[in-house]
């Protein structure tokens, strides 16, 4: 059966004509099982020997041939062409997003690259252990700790979903905080506590805005997201929490332990601290004249307080156990 | 239909910031003759913040909101798509995995407390799209909403992760319009739909969140949106709240009405502006709903 195939094409390096990123209609035949980068090879093989694109392994594995197809990043050797059109009546293939286009499907990955450099991805030993890193036991369990975020075959569909990366360039995206916390888990690594603290810095971690695309469209199930959980918790756990991102995480814990729940004004406070909350009463006066103005809750605490206590009470004392 | 009742799960910050929308969202539910059990005992589920403090600890207040609803014999119903997603995601791994149910149940006995694994969470948008039926719906319309092209904003937390959620698509979602569809408004096409509004950031990185806001308004209201419906007090108050901050930061007037949910299943019932709270939005909706 003939498919068309609606591929965004750009070429800085041609005519004036096609300086404009334009898009291009492909008649392609395809049949049961064949996948997006089967089209893109068969256009390129017999139709249009110009059309760029990454591709090699073929299987999933070198994660060079993600694209965005209708809408959203996917590797496109693991895409069907079949129940693609069925589910979107069409097939559109465009360039990553979040990434700056070299040649049609091709994106610069230099910022993908520094990222990751940003992280230093290989083991340190402790300082004045370099020889001993080979005495460390491991365990399944120290293994399994750190499984998924090893399966990352730096594909960039995390990145090119990621919401903050899209108004943020600086932001250290998803790839390379999964790579992080790689090595922040990883029972031999000797410098974990340096690692989060940069980690920690503006454009770091908690700017992370939750928003769930990383794990939705990773083709891995490396689940960045939840790698961001461990690295934050790992930061507060070792008491890296001169920042508004941790802070805000233990006001809300405290608050949910006081009242059971959330306390906004308590919260803006003590995230912000002192002078940048001052800075919130202009927009807080507007928000009154609404009465949207958040109230310390004083009096208004749940039913049961006592489990939620009982429950914060036997969480510690596992901890304590664990150490 | 059998009587449909939930135990009915608000979320902090519509008891608090946006109680319009748990208020209106009593008003709906009573016309529409769907019974809200209130959850005296319900903890916050942490928003995902609890999630970066300690995950077992995460786990255990949630087991504790899932075991009260399992006492009531109720699924959990909530307006908040973040509570959706945060209560999901520890349904999820409670169920998918045994040992960890066990573990938390040895936790929750300490409070006198037990979850079996039985509880669903849903959110009134699922509910009115499937459990309620569109067709059941449009028959309560006394109001189409004719006047009314709506930008729909999903946001995050009522689509992913899909693991989790399951009810909806997140590439190719349609609860949203088919719902605003049966209240006879226009539903408007526009990428920003299943984007991020910023607001987990606003207090972390402003200049982020502020900026994802006045994008996502601008794409919305770029795109034919004489006003815009989300289903979650989070994301509404990113929208509406800060749209005067968006608005310095994008350097345009936007003047986007924001309804939550419940606010335009209202309308189209007959609720006044008033009676549903509409007055306390910063960005006014007068111009549309008189």
């Amino acid at each position: 059966m003939k498919i068309k195939i609606k591929i965004k094409r750009f070429n800085p390096n041609e005519g004036e004509e096609s300086r404009e990123p334009y898009f291009q209609l492909y008649n392609v035949e395809a049949g049961e099982g064949m996948t997006v980068l089967d089209a893109l090879l068969k256009i390129a093989d017999e139709d249009d020997p110009t059309l760029s694109f990454r591709r090699s392994c073929r299987s999933a594995i070198c994660g060079s041939c993600a694209v965005s197809i209708n809408g959203h990043a996917k590797l496109a050797c693991k895409t069907q062409i079949l129940p693609e059109r069925h589910k979107f009546g069409e097939i559109l293939v465009e360039p990553l997003a979040n990434h700056a286009v070299m040649k049609d499907l091709i994106v610069d990955f230099s910022p993908f690259w520094n990222k990751m450099s940003r992280v230093t991805p290989y083991l340190t030993p402790p300082p004045g252990r370099q020889e001993q890193a080979d005495d460390v036991k491991i365990t399944p369990a120290d293994e399994a700790a750190i499984d998924r975020a090893q399966t990352c075959i730096m594909c960039g569909a995390c990145n090119s979903e990621c919401n903050a990366l899209e108004i943020d360039p600086e932001y250290i995206a998803p790839a390379a905080l999964a790579k992080a916390w790689r090595f922040v888990g990883d029972v031999r690594e000797g410098e974990k506590q340096k690692r989060l603290e940069r980690l920690s810095m503006e454009h770091g971690m908690w700017d992370c805005v939750r928003c769930v695309h990383c794990t939705e469209y990773c083709p891995k199930d490396v689940r960045p997201l939840k790698e961001i959980e461990l690295l934050r918790s790992a930061a507060i756990g070792r008491g890296i929490t001169d920042n508004h991102g941790a802070k805000h995480v233990e006001s809300m814990t405290q608050s949910v332990k006081r009242v059971g729940r959330l306390d906004e004004a308590a919260m803006t406070f003590k995230t912000l601290g002192f002078l940048r909350s001052l800075g919130m009463i202009p927009f807080g006066l507007k928000m009154e004249l609404h009465g949207k103005m958040p109230m310390p809750l004083i009096f208004s605490q749940i039913e049961g307080m006592d489990e939620v206590k009982t429950i914060f009470d036997e969480i510690e004392e596992k901890k304590k156990e664990k150490e | 239909m059998s009587q449909l009742k939930y135990a009915y799960y608000p979320g902090c910050a519509s008891q608090e910031i946006t109680k319009e929308s748990s208020k209106t969202t009593r008003l709906v539910a009573s016309a529409l003759g769907i019974e809200l059990h209130d959850m005296p005992k319900a903890n916050c589920c942490g928003a995902g913040l609890l999630t970066d403090y300690d995950y077992d600890l995460y786990i255990a207040l949630n087991a504790r909101i899932f075991a009260e609803a399992e006492q009531m014999g109720m699924d959990i119903m909530t307006i908040c798509s973040t509570c959706l997603m945060v209560m999901s995601t520890a349904n999820r791994d409670l169920q998918n995995d045994k040992r960890l149910l066990e573990k938390t149940n040895d936790i929750l006995s300490k409070a006198g407390l037990h979850y079996s694994g039985n509880v669903k969470v849903k959110q009134f948008l699922w509910v009115l799209a499937e459990d309620y039926g569109l067709d059941n719906l449009k028959k309560k319309v006394v109001k189409p909403l004719s006047w009314l092209k709506v930008a729909p904003f999903y946001g995050c937390h009522s689509l992913r992760p899909s693991s989790a959620l399951g009810f909806d698509d997140p590439q190719k979602p349609w609860s949203l319009e088919a719902v605003i569809k049966a209240l006879g408004a226009e539903a408007v096409e526009y990428k920003g739909k299943t984007k991020c509004c910023g607001f987990q950031v606003d207090l972390v990185a402003e200049e982020t969140a502020v900026q994802m806001t006045g994008t996502r308004l601008l794409d919305a209201k770029g795109h034919g949106g004489n006003c815009l419906v989300t289903p979650c007090p989070f994301c509404h108050i990113n929208l509406d709240n800060y749209q005067g901050l968006a608005e310095k930061k994008v350097h345009q007037k936007i003047d986007l009405p924001i309804f939550h949910l419940s606010q335009l299943v209202g309308l189209a019932l007959g609720l006044s502006a008033v009676e549903m709270g509409m007055t306390r939005h910063l960005v006014s909706a007068e111009k549309l709903v008189g």
